[in-house]
């Protein structure tokens, strides 16, 4: 039975023809382009990573408006739109500020995590815009962003749950703090090299 | 495995080793590059490695809280020496301060000191400033700034592993003497890294 099975999939393997399913959709490209898009730079990803983990320390009643606030402010700054070079540095402060957090608070100053994760989506939102083009692709593009950032905001803050669910040790937490330092550096760092550009050199 | 194929894996293990050529395809600019310069660069200095260790064994000898509290201080302060030594702010006997960092947090261990958690915090804090500055005045221009900002802080943080990990010997009665003669090592280190023997 396996034999018949295996060649019965070479046979299927060895017939196949081109795929023409792709794109059923025309534009749909620049929405999967926007949804890597906020883990696209290094600023992005950093604050991303690091609004993850600071939302992964609050419980899940807590959670829902945090994610909420993430949401708001995305939206908003996707129709304010500055576009990334213009906040790179900004975006590592903002990161640091939640990697701090993250690090020497987990779990409190809910209001304080509030603001951070709003500011945190208002940047995110803000370096999403795309290119000039057509407005339709342009949307599809926004579309995926603001689909990318909030759904990666979710499963960092879905991973961070589960392990800590699914771990009870009381060096889990630990590790979390620990890595939190560890991308609150990275951002401190990058920081100062986004301002490093324009300092007097020797 | 049979001694047989054992004998055969190895045979084939040499050939390849004994004809190997020269790979000429890694280049040491881009991510790659800086992320292996960062990652490299507190493992390759003596002087770093015996601090971060230190670091490490002191919060596991201290025990909770100071098990998490210095290796978060440490990347965090030491992040900040960075960016002063990034900005090209001078900071004054540098190769001093790391040298000291480790005569100081292998004294403390070797004598079992254990002082109030913000001391111990604020001392790690003062030493991770002088080595973020190393780093950051030591930084490539040629590599990704980003690899090498995320190689050298992993690779600190998995120093200060290896110090908890072995500091966890404290537990038992031999641990502690083998935990507290380390600190001795590490501080003789640091010595013979402030008076230039090492």
């Amino acid at each position: 039975m396996p034999k018949t099975w295996g060649l019965a999939g070479c046979l299927v393997v060895a017939g196949a023809g081109p795929v023409m399913a792709h794109s059923p959709v025309p534009g749909i490209e620049g929405f999967y382009v926007g949804l890597l898009h906020p883990f696209s730079t290094p600023s992005q990803a950093v604050l991303m990573i690091g609004l993850g983990l600071l939302v992964g320390a609050f419980d899940v009643v807590k959670v829902r408006w945090l994610l909420g606030s993430f949401l708001v402010a995305s939206t908003a700054g996707l129709i304010a739109g500055f576009g990334t070079a213009e906040i790179d540095a900004t975006m590592f402060a903002a990161a640091f500020v939640a990697c701090a957090f993250a690090a020497l608070l987990p779990g409190k100053t809910a209001l304080a995590a509030l603001g951070v994760v709003a500011f945190g989506g208002l940047l995110i939102g803000a370096a999403s815009i795309p290119d000039d083009g057509p407005m339709r692709d342009r949307m599809f593009t926004m579309s995926g962003s603001l689909v990318g950032a909030n759904v990666g905001l979710l499963y960092l803050f879905g991973i961070n749950h589960w392990i800590r669910e699914l771990y009870t040790w009381a060096w889990v937490p630990i590790a979390f703090r620990v890595a939190a330092a560890w991308v609150g550096a990275i951002a401190l760092v990058m920081l100062a090299l986004s301002f490093a550009e324009i300092a007097p050199q020797g | 495995m049979t001694l047989r194929a054992t004998i055969t894996l190895l045979a084939i293990t040499l050939a390849f080793l004994g004809t190997a050529f020269p790979v000429l395809a890694h280049a040491g600019d881009g991510y790659g590059g800086g992320f292996i310069t960062g990652f490299t660069h507190p493992i390759l200095g003596w002087d770093h490695v015996a601090a971060m260790v230190a670091v490490g064994l002191l919060g596991a000898f201290l025990g909770a809280p100071s098990i998490w509290i210095l290796p978060v201080v440490f990347p965090l302060v030491m992040a900040l020496g960075a960016v002063v030594g990034i900005l090209g702010i001078p900071v004054p006997a540098v190769e001093t301060g790391i040298a000291l960092s480790a005569v100081v947090l292998g004294l403390m261990i070797a004598f079992a000191l254990k002082p109030p958690i913000w001391v111990s915090a604020a001392i790690v804090g003062a030493f991770a400033v002088f080595h973020g500055y190393a780093h950051g005045t030591e930084l490539p221009a040629t590599v990704n700034a980003f690899a090498y900002a995320v190689g050298f802080v992993i690779a600190t943080g998995m120093l200060h592993l290896i110090g908890i990990a072995f500091g966890i010997l404290v537990k038992w009665p031999a641990g502690r003497v083998a935990v507290r003669g380390a600190g001795g090592l590490i501080s003789l280190a640091g010595v013979a890294f402030l008076t230039g023997m090492a």
